[in-house]
């Protein structure tokens, strides 16, 4: 899902603001997926007693399992997003307005 | 995420918002480690000063959540290359 190397040519020597815009987009919704990801698995895998500093074997594989399972549900979500934005285009209608 | 398609006046420009970005996203993780250690570990106020109970609980609380962020950039990492797929 990249939205890089599209948008047009770029006047020679110049920038091309539309690309740069996309590039900021993705920039941006990547990071905020992984904010998210270390809030999301810090709040299930890791107790708040804080006994000691470092991770142990259980809370990694916890993490681990935790962001494999997100990036499924991201993906999961977004197929059902397209299939839902493709039928309301079809029907001509949308599930919500402003 | 790949920089090729981009020519150089705008590699330039990238390097530079990615940097501001960057050190945005470091400030709001220091904060927001300030107020997740404090919520957790802080809830005796007998007194002003830190016990040294709470104040190992930070420590700890410090050190967990840089050391969860750091493998969740790892993990996060090898799923979105895999993700994204193979470079063409």
């Amino acid at each position: 899902m990249s939205f890089l190397g599209r948008g047009g040519p770029s006047p020679a020597g110049g920038v091309n603001h539309e690309r740069i815009e996309m590039a900021i987009n993705e920039i941006d919704m990547v990071s905020d997926v992984f904010n998210r990801i270390v809030s999301s698995c810090h709040a299930k895998c890791i107790s708040p007693r804080y006994a000691e500093g470092d991770l142990n074997k259980g809370e990694s594989v916890c993490i681990d399992r935790c962001v494999a399972k997100f990036f499924e549900v991201n993906k999961k979500v977004g197929e059902k997003m397209q299939s839902a934005g493709a039928s309301a285009q079809a029907t001509g209608s949308t599930s919500f307005s402003l | 995420m790949d920089f090729s398609q981009l020519n150089s006046a705008e590699q330039a420009q990238m390097t530079k918002i990615i940097e501001k970005k960057q050190m945005q996203d470091f400030l709001r993780l220091y904060s927001g480690l300030v107020e997740r250690c404090f919520n957790s570990c802080c809830n005796d106020f007998t007194s002003k000063a830190l016990s040294s109970k709470e104040e190992q609980c930070v420590m700890n609380c410090a050190d967990k959540f840089l050391k969860h962020s750091e493998r969740v950039g790892q993990r996060f990492a090898e799923l979105n290359a895999d993700a994204m797929g193979p470079k063409p």
